[in-house]
C-alpha cells in the first residue's frame, strides 16, 4: 500500500490523470458530457499533438540540465518559413527542410551560448524567444500568411485508419522515436549522465560539449517541425502562434516528472505531463468553466506542481546537510 | 610583467553594451538633428513611464539573485483595482488600494517561494510565471476583459491627470515623484542593514545565512518591493493612458530585465545598483527612440531589444569566466 502511494506521489502526472478521470466519471452522473467518447479523446490528442512534439525536443534539453524557452519563437519561424517556401512554388519537402534548418541554426546558437559560454539557459532562451518573435513579425509584417497550396494543408488535416487524425499519428511516431533515442542509444544515456552531474560526466570521458550542444539543436529542430505541422493544420503561418508555448511545454515536462535539476524523468513522463494540461483544459470545457477560470486554474496547477518539485529538492538538500553534519560529528 | 589596463579601458571593457548604446545615441544625434530637439526629449520623458518603476523593483530582485516574471500580472491587476475603485473610494483611496494590493501580491509571491524552498533562478522563474497568470486571470474576471476608462468616473481624477500630464515648469510631475522614490530606494539599498542584506544574499546565500541574515525574510522583502514598484508603475500607466485593462502589463517583464542587465547589474546577483538600472532605462528608451528616428519598424525594434538582451547577458557572463 505504502509503495503504491509513493509511486503515485512521484508520478504526479499519472495521479492527476486518474483524479481527473474519477472527477469526470462523477460529473457524468449529474450531467451528460461527451468526455468518455473516442471522438473526444482523439480530438484531445490532436490538440495536444503540436505541444507534445515540441515537448519531446525540450525534454532532451531539460534532461541535459538545460531548458529551452525559445521554442515558441522557433515554432513561429518554422511555420512562417514553410508557408513562404510553399507559396514561392517550391516543393513541400523543401519547406520542411528549410524550416528544420532554421530550427537547427537557432538551436545551435542557443547551444553555443549555453554550453560554450555557460550562460544561464532560462534567461538566455527567454531573450532569444523575444528576438525570434521580432524576426517572425518582421518576416510576415505581423499579418497571418495564408498558404496557397492545398497539398500542404492536407498534411495535417487528413485522417488515417478511418478516423485517426494524421497529427496524432505523426506525434506517436515522433514520441516513439524519441523514446528509443533516449532509452536505447548511448547518446540518450549520456544525456542523463550530463544532466545528473556535468563534472562527473566530463571526467568519465563523455564528450559533454558536443552532446549537450546537440540536445539544444534537437530541441530547435523539433520545435520548427511542430511549427510546420501547426502551419499546415491552420493553413497559415503567423507570428502570434506560440506565445505561451515555451512556458507551457517546460512546465508540462516538470509536471510529468522531468525535473529541471536534470537527469531525472524521461520521454514518457514528459508526454504524460503535457497531456495532463490538455486533459485539464478539456475537462474544464466539458463541465463548462469559463476561460478566465481556466487560466486561473492553469496558473494554480503550474505553481503547485513546480512548487512541489522545489519542495522535494529542498527536503533532499536538508537531508543531505544533516547527514554531512552527522558524519562530521562522528569523525571529530 | 603584464601592464594593468588603464582605468578608462577597464571601464569600457566592463560596460561594453552601455558604451555601444551611448555611441548609438551620439551617431543618431549627428545624423538626425531632431533627436536632440526639445520636443523629442519631452516626448521621451512623457512616454518613459511605467518602465522606470518596474525596472527599479526588478533591480532588487535581480541583485538578490532571483527573477520576477509576475510583474506582468501585478501591473495588470493593480491597474484594474485602481481604476475600478475610483468610484467607490475616491482617487486617493484608489491609489492607496492599488499600492497595497501590489505589495500584497508581491508578498504573496515571496511567501509562496520561501515556503516551497525555491532557491534557484529556474524555479523562481516558473513559479512567478504561474503567479502572473493567476493575477491576470483574476483581473480578467473582475473586468470581464473590458477596458475601464477612468475619465468616465463620477469622482474627480485630478491627481491622475497631474501624474499623467502635469508639469512643474518643464519637468513632469511623475518624474519628480520618481526621483524622490529613486533617492529613497538608493539610500535604502546602500545605507540600511536590510538593503545590504539583499546584496549579500545575491552574492552568496550560505554566507548570508551564516552571517545571521534571515534569507527567507530578505526574499519576501525583495518580492514585496518588486510588487510595490509594479503597483506604482501601474498607477503611472493608468494616469498616462487613462484606461486600464487586464492585460496592460504584457511585455514589461522582459523590458525591465533588459534595462537592469544593460545597466550592468549582474544576473548572477550580488552586484549592481539602482542608479545603474536608471542608466539602463534611459539608454533602452533612447535606443527605441533612435530607431524610430532612423525609420525602423516596430518589429525590428523587438528584434534589436532581444539581441541587446542576449548579447548583454552573454558579455556579463564572459566577465565572470
Amino acid at each position: 500500500m505504502k509503495n503504491i502511494w509513493k509511486t503515485l506521489t512521484r508520478q504526479k502526472a499519472v495521479f492527476a490523470i486518474l483524479a481527473l478521470l474519477v472527477i469526470m466519471g462523477a460529473a457524468e452522473l449529474f450531467t451528460h458530457t461527451t468526455f468518455y467518447t473516442l471522438y473526444n479523446w482523439l480530438d484531445m490528442l490532436r490538440s495536444a499533438a503540436v505541444l507534445e512534439i515540441v515537448a519531446m525536443g525540450v525534454s532532451v534539453a531539460v534532461l541535459c540540465g538545460g531548458c529551452d524557452l525559445s521554442v515558441g519563437g522557433t515554432l513561429c519561424i518554422g511555420g512562417i518559413l514553410a508557408v513562404m517556401t510553399v507559396n514561392a512554388g517550391l516543393p513541400i519537402w523543401l519547406a520542411f527542410a528549410a524550416a528544420m534548418a532554421a530550427g537547427a541554426l537557432i538551436g545551435a546558437v542557443n547551444g553555443f551560448l549555453i554550453v560554450h559560454q555557460r550562460t544561464e539557459p532560462f534567461i538566455i532562451t527567454l531573450g532569444m524567444g523575444m528576438l525570434l518573435k521580432g524576426i517572425a513579425q518582421q518576416l510576415t509584417d505581423a499579418h497571418p500568411l495564408t498558404c496557397k497550396s492545398l497539398e500542404f494543408m492536407t498534411i495535417s488535416n487528413q485522417k488515417y485508419f478511418g478516423s485517426v487524425p494524421s497529427l496524432v499519428v505523426f506525434m506517436l511516431v515522433i514520441v516513439a522515436l524519441f523514446y528509443l533515442l533516449m532509452r536505447f542509444t548511448s547518446f540518450g544515456r549520456n544525456c542523463y549522465a550530463i544532466g545528473g552531474n556535468y563534472e562527473v560526466a566530463k571526467y568519465s570521458g563523455i564528450a559533454v560539449v558536443p552532446i549537450k550542444w546537440s540536445a539544444f539543436v534537437i530541441s530547435g529542430v523539433t520545435a520548427s517541425l511542430a511549427g510546420v505541422l501547426l502551419a499546415s493544420r491552420m493553413n497559415t503561418g503567423s507570428s502570434v502562434y506560440g506565445d505561451n508555448t515555451g512556458m507551457l511545454v517546460n512546465c508540462g515536462c516538470v509536471i510529468g516528472g522531468t525535473s529541471f535539476a536534470g537527469g531525472v524523468g524521461g520521454i514518457p513522463q514528459s508526454f504524460l505531463g503535457v497531456f495532463v494540461m490538455q486533459l485539464f483544459t478539456n475537462c474544464m470545457n466539458q463541465i463548462g468553466i469559463s476561460s478566465y477560470y481556466q487560466q486561473l486554474f492553469q496558473g494554480v496547477l503550474i505553481v503547485t506542481v513546480i512548487g512541489l518539485d522545489c519542495y522535494g529538492r529542498m527536503l533532499k538538500r536538508e537531508h543531505r546537510d544533516r547527514e554531512s553534519r552527522l558524519a562530521a560529528r562522528m569523525g571529530s | 610583467m603584464k601592464k594593468e589596463p588603464s582605468r578608462i579601458v577597464k571601464f569600457i571593457q566592463d560596460n561594453l553594451v552601455l558604451c555601444a548604446l551611448i555611441v548609438l545615441a551620439i551617431v543618431t544625434a549627428a545624423v538626425q538633428p531632431k533627436f536632440l530637439s526639445a520636443a523629442n526629449l519631452t516626448n521621451i520623458m512623457r512616454q518613459l513611464w511605467p518602465l522606470p518603476f518596474i525596472a527599479l523593483g526588478m533591480t532588487f530582485v535581480i541583485i538578490g539573485g532571483f527573477i520576477d516574471l509576475s510583474v506582468v500580472g501585478i501591473i495588470s491587476l493593480s491597474a484594474v483595482i485602481t481604476a475600478i475603485s475610483i468610484d467607490t473610494f475616491g482617487q486617493v483611496g484608489a491609489m492607496a488600494l492599488g499600492i497595497l494590493s501590489g505589495m500584497a501580491m508581491g508578498y504573496l509571491n515571496g511567501v509562496i517561494l520561501t515556503n516551497f524552498g525555491a532557491m534557484t533562478q529556474a524555479e523562481v522563474l516558473f513559479i512567478t510565471y504561474g503567479m502572473s497568470s493567476i493575477y491576470m486571470a483574476i483581473g480578467l474576471m473582475a473586468t470581464n476583459a473590458e477596458t475601464i476608462r477612468i475619465t468616465r468616473s463620477t469622482r474627480s481624477i485630478s491627481l491622475f491627470n497631474a501624474l499623467g500630464n502635469g508639469t512643474l515648469g518643464i519637468v513632469p510631475i511623475v518624474l519628480i515623484v520618481f526621483v524622490v522614490i529613486l533617492v529613497l530606494m538608493h539610500l535604502f539599498h546602500t545605507k540600511t542593514l536590510a538593503g545590504r542584506g539583499i546584496t549579500l544574499m545575491g552574492g552568496n546565500k550560505n554566507a548570508a545565512r551564516l552571517c545571521g541574515f534571515n534569507i527567507k525574510r530578505t526574499m519576501r522583502l525583495v518580492y514585496t518591493l518588486s510588487g510595490l514598484m509594479s503597483a506604482l508603475g501601474a498607477i503611472s500607466l493608468v494616469s498616462r493612458v487613462t484606461t486600464a485593462n487586464a492585460t496592460c502589463g504584457t511585455g514589461y517583464e522582459t523590458n525591465a530585465i533588459l534595462c537592469v542587465v544593460v545597466g550592468g547589474t549582474s544576473l548572477k546577483g550580488g552586484k549592481g545598483s539602482v542608479i545603474r538600472t536608471m542608466i539602463g532605462v534611459v539608454l533602452i528608451t533612447l535606443l527605441g527612440n533612435c530607431m524610430n528616428m532612423l525609420g525602423l519598424s516596430t518589429y525590428m525594434q523587438t528584434v534589436m531589444r532581444g539581441a541587446v538582451l542576449v548579447v548583454a547577458i552573454w558579455l556579463d557572463n564572459r566577465k565572470q569566466l
